[in-house]
């Protein structure tokens, strides 16, 4: 079917119009997520995904969702068939098993099967990041956890949280009692599950419109298409096997090394395939870093996916195309029982992805992207402690972030990117909101210039973020990359410094404080969280002096820099104001 | 006396004129940017003209005349505003950078973002900070307040915006500085956030003041000529500002606060839609679309009531600049004529998003568009006359159509009628993606709807988008092409008064609440007393909640009943209508979870007297009609009927397949639709709904 030429079997325009039903009905879902969820993970950063399953598990749509949650509910929905042989409409099952192709323990996966005619067509799942899922620690990403005993989350294997419709009261009652805020857990399923039943009504309507029959043609031209349309994106790239590192940096004293990662790409356009090669990289390791494979094949292959097409249908027919090695008991591969990937949605996910996305721009100019920020500090830490103002005690994970996103060949980076594997989709909190909900005062939040990679394209600003607890003790915790391999540039675009936390003492006096911290803040000690920008992608020094210009205005670039690494003169008036290039020094500075 | 609403859109200024039995015309010229009263006279005068008097009578026997206009939108899309310098709390310079964060396309890493809607370099912080109490943190430091605004002085700033970080607490330092620019920069025009948009989220309260501030010099000076050139022309009746909120207002409430001049016209056509859905006694759940050229715009009628929203984008959500206002939600998708077909990768036939424009144009205006878009396709099936396109203004060419149709369909493997027929029903599809998006997400079912469409390429598709919606039926008026103008015949004046006071059920401050909503009381009260002394003796008054369940992220908006303010203290029934709300958007029933409340809103409406719409039909006895060949899908090239349909009496049948011209539209009938024309001059098209 992958010649590229006009399709047979299924009509192109009935192709289309399915296509797009199937996408809307993901958004529905998606939606219906962002407006009933509780806790912030879910609502504001977005930590959900929604996902439509074919009867054989294929994935068909995924509009909207996370990268790094992009792949996996199909292995899901064949763990489903597996453990629920006699699955019937009216089920619901709740999966958050690394083990079982979910991505960490706190991403709790509800899977619907959903039945026409009798017949199961399609399941419905929606998978959302839970603030707590009942940890030995109240952190959701434990990278110290040695094992999964250490780590202890209380685990699902695939486990009937529904039958009739109606809740397994059982369930919920252990999760009410090792879950810490339980009603917020029960509301964010409830939400979870209304969503993944809104899925269901929407699918039974598009089976009724079209009927069994060609529901299951249309589902299979759909992959068929989508694997077209990324042969078609792979076949126009040069053949070329790339080779890059990456770097988790050291952690504590679980991971006093840090990891170093080895990517091998291999672009084939003669068979118009790509393939990533993970295997050859170290064990898994007595910490909660190691990823499974949903997270190690779902950002292997949004690296590639990122330097392709923007409207790439994400589904099984598009990922055929893009091959990823894994083997077990590798620390970015098949984790072995009973080690713990606890953090596999973050950390070295991110070092996956942007590993693979900044080796695709040595095929040349033109390909590829620079590496995003990968610093995820305090600013997107958890915090708790008691509201003196009456509201009792509080655990909340904030996010106050922006994080510089990578440059393209073409474009800047964006400012608010977050980290790769949040790919720019998750909102920010409202100062006013979080100071209302929270006992703290933020202290500011701001764009820092001078901090994206360099450029002829330059990577997204960073952000500095400080905030402290207004009345009482506050307790911090977060775990973190990037604070001493800063993102990477490409094609001669300037890497970005790394991030850093720091803490601020009341005297003034400043700590910096490593990835993987736990603090208390008393009141009149504050914290600082300052991310990095993005890496810059060519060289900066033939960036257009425009925009070099039109950066140093807007206080994004400082003109000392504009002058050492872009060498464009900048004028000032007496106000401070930018005003123009001095052309003939710019010419003077490019020149030599 | 006659009453007169005019849109001033980006091409054409339309106006709809009601006489004293509510008789409408409908006026149509071109709109001329450099000085906009020329377009707008024109218009009127081909609607007298239609009437059988001068221009300057009608004009003089108009008594209210309503102004839409998007000559705020398009200037603030366009940044062409006063040169407008924002003042935050220290620490913050980077709200309208920041937004509230997010993105549409996970794969689009480097999405194009706007720049902030105030550029940095004239963001300034002053050094001061509220708490979330209102308690003061840092005191303001008003040295430093005054060497910026003399900054801003030497720098010719021509606008202030001041948005603090909790002024909705505790406005004290904004007003100081209020006063401080009123001292240094006398004759600036300002904007505070806590007067304009006392609600709780800095970033669209910012945005909002941000777009105030900058709209003042603008907006001032037009209205201003406006009312001059009007005068001047021989109007002596009572100009009203079509307002983004859906109402109007006088226009010394609209130079105050011109922010709701932003989306002026488009917020009037759910209003038409309204009117048109009650007077052919279809209920009050209506769907309103308006077709341009390149956007397809929807809008929400739910039990009679508008439906608002707080996250109105002038661009790209997310990366655009936010209104920060409630205002009318209209959702608009590109789609349009000039729409641009081809084939991807995977074979697979793709309509837009990329548009033809109006150059080069579909491949049918002979500009040279080798391309073929929506409009071509309707050429190529027939349903559009190329002698006479917009009446004949513009004559189309088919050969060029079918050549450039010819590309795709070679690749696609079929005929050029089947590609061109295929390229409307993805550009339905794309329209019908955009109702579910208002509909099923606000639990509206459009089988319980009436559909009523506007806007000039309405009619080639609306019928199967209804068909294949289910919808209950389909109204096309006969102003169908100015329906946002239309829309203004049936407004009242009306104004939202916010205020942000949380609230929790389990712990409800009753006293707190009640004394926030006894200042939008007073406020009302301000504003119908002016309102009284000019006539106006008819209000009504709507009280509004933001609410959110303990814990969640955002807020729905509930209506409450408006005594409900005078005690604020039934939070049993505030309970109940939130869990309402909710069972019905999301079929979740949660009654007994802590609600909490945040803004408050209440709106008054003045109530106008509306026309009570009639159409008079036409002179001629003998309904102009021609045979024609077109092609239906399913079908292929039939006989079709195209009619004349100024010449069609009232209450006239019409059966598909048939071809309505209208002036300003046209409508195609696919076999085996029937529908008429009604008595107030509506074309009616019933599909049944969930019981057809």
């Amino acid at each position: 079917m992958a010649d590229g030429s006009p399709m047979t079997g299924f009509d192109p325009v009935e192709l289309a119009i399915m296509g797009n039903r199937l996408d809307a009905i993901v958004r529905e879902m998606t939606s219906t997520v962002i407006l009933t969820a509780n806790s912030s993970v879910i609502g504001m950063a977005r930590d959900f995904s929604c996902s439509i399953l074919s009867a054989d598990h294929d994935i068909i749509g995924v509009a909207e969702a996370l990268p790094v949650h992009a792949f996996g509910s199909n292995l899901q929905g064949q763990a489903m068939a597996e453990f629920h042989p006699g699955f019937r409409e009216g089920d619901a099952f709740l999966n958050n098993d690394p083990y079982n192709g979910n991505t960490h323990a706190a991403d709790h996966t509800i899977l619907v099967p959903v039945f026409f005619e009798g017949a199961h067509l399609f399941t419905s799942v929606v998978k959302c990041h839970q603030a707590d899922c009942g940890n030995s620690v109240p952190t959701t990403y434990f990278a110290a956890a040695t094992d999964v005993y250490n780590e202890g989350a209380l685990v699902f294997p695939m486990v009937q949280i529904q039958s009739d419709y109606t809740d397994n009261e059982d369930i919920v009652r252990m999760c009410r009692a090792r879950i810490r805020v339980p009603d917020q857990w029960y509301g964010d399923l409830q939400s979870a599950l209304a969503a993944a039943r809104t899925g269901e009504r929407a699918l039974i309507r598009f089976a009724e419109k079209y009927g069994a029959e060609r529901v299951k043609a249309f589902v299979t031209a759909w992959l068929d298409y989508s694997e077209r349309r990324a042969a078609a994106a792979i076949g126009r790239m040069p053949a070329a096997t790339l080779e890059r590192h990456g770097r988790l940096d050291a952690l504590g004293e679980f991971l006093p090394e840090g990891v170093e990662i080895f990517v091998r790409i291999t672009i084939d356009p003669e068979n118009r395939k790509a393939v990533v090669d993970l295997r050859d990289n170290i064990d898994c390791v007595d910490a909660g870093v190691n990823l499974c494979q949903a997270t190690a094949t779902g950002m292997a292959i949004t690296g590639i996916a990122n330097c392709l097409e923007h409207d790439l249908p994400l589904n099984s027919g598009t990922f055929r195309r893009i091959e990823v090695l894994l083997r077990e008991n590798c620390v970015v591969g098949i984790p072995k029982f009973p080690h713990s990937a606890s953090t596999a949605t973050t950390l070295l996910a991110d070092v996956i992805c942007n590993t693979a996305q900044s080796a695709i721009s040595e095929i040349g100019d033109g390909f590829g992207l620079s590496e995003s920020n990968m610093f995820l500090g305090v600013s997107t830490g958890v915090i708790s402690g008691h509201d003196e103002r009456g509201g009792g005690d509080y655990v909340n994970q904030l996010f106050l972030m922006g994080g510089g996103g990578p440059a393209s060949p073409e474009a800047d980076g964006l400012d608010t990117f977050t980290v790769i594997a949040g790919a720019g989709l998750c909102y920010r909190d409202s100062i006013e909101i979080t100071e209302q909900r929270l006992p703290m005062l933020v202290k500011s939040m701001k764009l820092v210039p001078g901090t994206a990679g360099a450029g002829r394209q330059r990577g997204g600003v960073a952000t500095r973020t400080e905030f402290g607890p207004r009345g009482s003790e506050m307790v911090v915790m977060q775990v973190t990359n990037g604070v001493a391999t800063g993102p990477r540039g490409v094609q001669g675009g300037h890497d970005a410094f790394p991030g850093a936390n720091i803490k601020v003492h009341a005297d003034g006096t400043e700590e910096v404080l490593p990835g993987y911290l736990h603090t208390v803040l008393k009141p009149g000690e504050t914290i600082v969280g300052i991310d990095s920008g993005g890496g810059g992608y060519g060289d900066p020094a033939v960036r257009d002096p425009a925009r070099v210009l039109a950066d140093v205005a807007e206080g994004y670039e400082t003109a000392g820099r504009a002058r050492e690494i872009y060498r464009v003169a900048i004028l000032t008036d007496a106000e401070g104001f930018a005003t123009g290039v001095d052309a003939a020094e710019t010419a003077r500075l490019r020149g030599a | 006396m006659y009453r007169i609403s005019v849109d001033t859109g980006g091409t054409f200024t339309d106006v709809v004129v009601t006489d004293g039995q509510g008789r409408l015309t409908v006026g149509k010229a071109l709109t001329t940017p450099e000085r906009s009263f020329t377009g707008l006279s024109d218009s009127i005068a081909n609607a007298a003209e239609q009437i059988g008097i001068p221009l300057g009578q009608l004009l003089a026997e108009t008594r209210v005349m309503v102004y839409g206009t998007t000559r705020a939108t398009n200037a603030i899309v366009e940044r062409k505003t006063a040169k407008t310098a924002l003042l935050v709390t220290e620490g913050f310079p980077d709200v309208l950078v920041f937004r509230k964060g997010g993105k549409l396309n996970a794969l689009e890493i480097n999405a194009p973002v706007e720049p902030p809607y105030i550029p940095r370099a004239l963001t300034f912080e002053i050094p001061e900070r509220m708490n979330a109490e209102g308690g003061v943190e840092t005191a303001l430091d008003e040295a430093a307040a005054r060497a910026v605004l003399e900054k801003l002085g030497r720098i010719g700033i021509e606008a202030v915006a001041v948005s603090l970080l909790w002024s909705i607490a505790n406005s004290a330092h904004e007003r100081r500085l209020g006063q401080l620019i009123e001292e240094i920069l006398p004759g600036v025009p300002y904007t505070l956030s806590s007067a304009l948009n006392p609600t709780i989220r800095e970033y669209p309260r910012s945005s909002s003041a941000a777009i105030d501030a900058s709209l003042k010099p603008l907006m001032q000076t037009h209205l201003r000529d406006l009312k001059a050139d009007l005068a001047a022309a021989g109007f002596g009746g009572e100009l009203l500002i079509s307002a983004s909120s859906g109402g109007v207002m006088h226009i010394d409430d609209v130079v105050q606060k011109p922010v709701y001049m932003a989306k002026s016209g488009p917020a009037m056509a759910p209003l038409a839609g309204i009117a048109y859905t009650r007077a052919e006694e279809f209920g009050n759940d209506v769907i309103i679309v308006d077709t341009g050229g390149t956007t397809f715009d929807v809008s929400l009628i739910r039990d009679g009531a508008i439906k608002y929203t707080r996250e109105t984008w002038l661009g790209t959500p997310m990366a655009s600049t936010m209104l920060g206002m409630a205002t009318v939600d209209i959702r608009s998708v590109g789609a349009g004529g000039g729409s641009i077909a081809w084939v991807d990768d995977g074979g697979m036939l793709r309509v837009g998003p990329h548009s033809a424009g109006s150059v080069p144009g579909p491949a049918c205006y002979g500009k040279g568009g080798l391309r073929p878009t929506v409009t071509d396709a309707a050429v190529v099936l027939g349903y559009i006359d190329p002698d006479r396109f917009l009446g004949g203004r513009m004559k189309l060419d088919r050969a060029a159509a079918e050549t450039a149709m010819q590309g795709v369909a070679v690749q696609l493997g079929k005929t050029i009628w089947e590609t061109a027929s295929a390229i409307l029903r993805i550009s339905s599809e794309t329209m019908i993606k955009a109702i579910e998006d208002i509909t099923t997400n606000d639990g509206v079912s459009p089988s319980d709807s009436t559909i009523v469409a506007g806007g000039g390429a309405a009619g080639l598709n609306v019928l199967s988008i209804a068909r294949a919606m289910k919808a209950k039926n389909v109204v096309i008026p006969k102003t169908a092409g100015a329906i946002s103008a239309a829309g203004g015949q049936f407004s009242d004046i009306a104004i939202d008064f916010s205020a942000s006071c949380y609230g929790a059920s389990d712990a409800f401050d009753s006293a707190a609440v009640r004394e926030a909503l006894g200042g939008l009381a007073a406020q009302s009260a301000e504003f119908e007393a002016a309102l009284r002394a000019k006539g106006v003796d008819t209000f009504r008054r709507q009280l509004f909640v933001e609410a959110r369940y303990a814990r969640q992220q955002w807020e729905l908006e509930v209506e409450l009943p408006v005594d409900w303010a005078q005690e604020a203290a039934d939070v049993e029934l505030l309970e109940t209508l939130f869990a309402q709300q909710y069972q019905r958007l999301y079929h979740v029933n949660r009654k007994g979870t802590v609600v909490e409340a945040i803004n408050w809103r209440l709106r008054v409406a003045a109530i106008l007297p509306s026309p009570q719409v009639s159409w008079e039909g036409p002179s001629e006895t003998v309904p102009g009609e021609r045979e024609n060949r077109a092609y239906f899908d399913g079908a292929g090239h039939i006989a079709t009927r195209v009619l004349d349909g100024t010449t069609l009496p009232l209450g006239c049948e019409i059966a598909g397949p048939a071809i309505i011209e209208e002036p300003t539209t046209t409508i195609v009938v696919d076999p085996g639709m029937t529908g008429r024309l009604s008595h107030s001059g509506n074309y009616i098209f019933e599909f049944g709904g969930n019981h057809g």
